[in-house]
């Protein structure tokens, strides 16, 4: 058995209908391939689909991100309060700014952003929050709401990862003034090619994440700001509409596989599930801590099981963001994460079989048991 | 009145400014093949057929490295950076073009500093540069616009002169070449950029960074996929690779890359076709009343080629001619309505109107024509009656 960490046949079942939407698009005397009519109508689903004012699609997650923060004003010798753990754009885009990330870390157990290492965090310097949802655990925005009004900040949402999460009956993307979700394929709601949107209530922010995607342009040829090229293709939008059907679905997969899995590792010796339950959960990546994260890597790989570890560094720790941390600072629970954690498969397109599998073979290897 | 009866009037068939659905239509068998090889393989950006592509062109370039972003504009930020530019540093960009040769500069925490054009050409005007030269000044953006290169041996003395790094925006200048050097190759490095309309097109944005500068193109691949040293095209695990350096997120998709590996086996053909069609124009327009300038690809010391991406024209009542061009079905466009010095974006620069008056000008008459490969010869007839009518009072 051989059970690939993302599928390998993502969009087998598509392939039809994928292949000729680049045709119909290809050849369409309108000629229109970038934020075009189909773009229009799947940002207006998308912005249904969580009860936002507007949806702004663009070439990426991390670009989503950027144009939220160069739209709030975000500029040189500001701070940005980010978590010490997670994906490199939570560092790159405020960097890329001229701006600085100011590193809070995270929770031992759940990986997110602890809310009371980023108040520690806050300055007079500070524009903005940017707790980020990881893995499979939504940060706690309730949390990060009242800070941001406490200390009068705004709240960049990074629910890259967690478009279709819920916690206490608000979407992921829908605490922050903004909040972002990234359609390369594997994510929840995966497409095929790289995009991104911002979800947003705040219409002066709407319009400006709008002109800035395309370069600042206001009218044709007129261009009131420096802005960026990041723009959404139709071929991508035609298909995300098309897909946008079937996500509640896959969602509920996901979510069916990682409640097995928490019910199979609830007391494992040495290796540690995220905390069960659903509220605030969108089941990305299923991430567990082991203290023999190497062995364990490699023992699910001699079952057939590719495992894969995100983060093997706090990101201030890297070298890229070294520069922007306090000399001396230490970040003990995104330290420690990042030499335990280690992520199985809990995509959608695993059978049962291949979930008993997974889980047998973890199981087994805390419990030092050869697996049959 | 010999007769009442009024005969219909035979509507001529619009003249898109572009579209590429014929030869779209023409390549599908090779396309859906290609696209089908996609999904089989199942990595939809930044995969295996971005890397064929990367092979493909450099290949076609005579580059060693050939970096595939997520667009033009991308290529020339990334490209920048990967070239050492450091907030504050000066680089110098011609007032007339697309904005992105300036507001590149801008995201790459960098300060464009605008020269005046040389007005056959449109690119750079090397005395206007030399004179914006300053002690902060580190690199010299030339732009090849509409069919030909900048001089780009006036480029490299400016530079040599004043130890500058040559950086081509030749996002618009595939297949363009300079004594048997193809555009990008004659600095630093240079970009493409697969805008549909583009020479090469993609059905979306795509963009390449052309470098034979191995440590720039390292720099430049770590760059778009968020700062990640070493492989990480169709290497999933390279996502775990080390962050050295503050990157983005500009990877191509793999779409993208098949529909411009489709078109790049006929590119050649495709050059020759615009070709023709604007020799057809020339020959239509010259002379023609109210016509002020025609394309006048220049002669240099070197032997030079010239790719016709656009047509552009000069001409008087610029706006009129191009909303009656609209009235008859012709799609037109202005390349560019006003100069990048006066744009809101840089007012913070400091610049004044007056100040670049080649550009200025241009920017009251340039007009680009349709051109591209599946234009018919009857439809570049069209365009050119009707604008001799326009100017000579005579309905076409």
């Amino acid at each position: 058995m051989r059970i690939p960490f993302f599928p390998p046949d993502l969009f087998e079942a598509d392939r039809r209908v994928l292949i000729d939407l680049v045709r119909e698009i290809g050849t369409d005397p309108a000629q229109t391939f970038l934020l075009g009519p189909r773009t229009a109508r799947f940002e207006t689903e998308l912005a249904a689909s969580v009860g936002a004012d507007e949806a702004i699609a663009c070439g990426s997650g991390t670009s989503a991100l950027t144009l939220v923060l160069r739209a709030m004003g975000v500029k040189p010798g500001d701070e940005v309060v980010v978590p010490a753990l997670g994906c490199a754009p939570l560092a790159a885009t405020v960097l890329n700014l001229g701006a600085t990330p100011v590193f809070a870390d995270v929770d031992a157990h759940t990986l997110v952003i602890d809310p009371d290492r980023a108040a520690e965090a806050v300055t007079p310097r500070t524009a903005a929050l940017m707790p980020a949802h990881m893995f499979s655990v939504m940060a706690d925005m309730p949390r990060f709401r009242e800070l941001a009004t406490a200390y009068r900040l705004r709240l960049v949402e990074d629910s890259a990862v967690a478009q279709g999460g819920v916690l206490a009956g608000v979407p992921a993307g829908r605490w922050g003034d903004a909040g972002v979700y990234s359609f390369v394929q594997v994510k929840t709601f995966g497409l095929a090619g790289e995009g991104g949107v911002v979800v947003t209530d705040d219409a002066e922010l709407a319009r400006s994440v709008r002109a800035l995607r395309n370069h600042g342009q206001r009218a044709r040829f007129r261009y009131d700001q420096v802005g960026y090229n990041s723009r959404f293709d139709e071929v991508l939008a035609a298909f995300g509409s098309y897909r946008l059907p079937g996500f509640a679905a896959r969602l509920a997969r996901r979510a069916a596989i990682a409640d097995h899995y928490a019910e199979r590792f609830a007391d494992l010796p040495g290796v540690l599930a995220p905390p069960p339950g659903s509220d605030g959960r969108c089941y990305y990546v299923y991430t567990l801590l082991a203290d023999r994260r190497d062995d364990l890597s490699a023992y699910l790989a001699a079952h057939g099981v590719a495992s894969h570890v995100y983060y093997p560094r706090a990101l201030p720790h890297q070298p890229a963001f070294a520069h922007a941390a306090p000399p001396g600072a230490r970040w003990p629970n995104a330290e420690s994460a990042a030499g335990r954690m280690l992520s199985i498969p809990v995509h959608p397109y695993l059978s049962d079989a291949d979930v008993e599998h997974v889980a047998d073979t973890v199981c087994s290897f805390a419990a030092r048991i050869p697996v049959a | 009145m010999l007769s009442e009866v009024q005969t219909p009037a035979v509507q001529a068939p619009p003249v898109p400014f572009f579209s590429q659905a014929r030869t779209f239509d023409a390549l599908w068998p090779v396309l859906e093949s290609r696209l089908s090889d996609v999904v089989s393989h199942g990595k939809y950006s930044h995969g295996r057929t971005v890397a064929e592509l990367e092979a493909a062109l450099a290949a076609w370039t005579g580059a060693a490295h050939v970096v595939g972003v997520n667009s033009g504009t991308d290529a020339l930020v990334l490209l920048l950076r990967a070239c050492g530019l450091a907030p504050g540093d000066e680089v110098l960009v011609p007032a007339f073009t697309f904005v992105a040769s300036a507001s590149a500069v801008s995201l790459a925490r960098g300060r464009p500093v605008f020269t005046d054009i040389d007005p056959v050409t449109y690119a750079m005007d090397l005395g206007s540069a030399a004179a914006a030269v300053t002690d902060r000044t580190r690199i010299v953006a030339p732009v090849h616009l509409f069919c030909q290169l900048a001089d780009m041996a006036g480029v490299r003395a400016l530079a040599a002169r004043h130890r500058l790094t040559v950086v081509e925006d030749s996002a618009e200048a595939i297949g363009m070449r300079w004594d048997g050097v193809h555009a990008g190759l004659l600095g630093a490095g240079g970009v493409l950029s697969f805008f549909p309309t583009k020479t090469l097109g993609a059905i979306g944005d795509a963009g390449a960074v052309l470098t034979n500068d191995d440590r720039i193109a390292d720099t430049v691949a770590a760059l778009r996929h968020h700062g990640r040293a070493g492989r990480t095209v169709d290497n999933f695990p390279g996502i775990s690779n080390a962050t050295v350096v503050a990157g983005v997120n500009s990877k191509m998709d793999d779409i993208q890359a098949a529909v411009l590996l489709a078109k790049l086996a006929g590119l050649e053909a495709q050059i020759a076709r615009r070709a023709e069609l604007a020799a057809r124009y020339t020959e239509r327009l010259r002379p023609c009343t109210g016509v002020l300038r025609l394309p006048t690809v220049v002669a240099r010391d070197v032997a030079t080629r010239a790719v016709f991406y656009v047509y552009l024209v000069e001409v008087d009542r610029r706006d009129d001619l191009a909303a009656h061009l609209a009235a008859q079905g012709i799609g037109t466009e202005t390349y560019y309505p006003a100069p990048l010095h006066l744009q809101p974006a840089f007012a913070d620069l400091g610049y004044r109107a007056g100040q670049f008056p080649n550009a200025e000008a241009a920017c009251r008459r340039a007009l680009a024509l349709p051109l591209y490969p599946d234009l018919a010869d009857e439809s570049v007839d069209r365009v050119c009656d009707t604008i001799r009518a326009f100017y000579d009072g005579t309905p076409a």
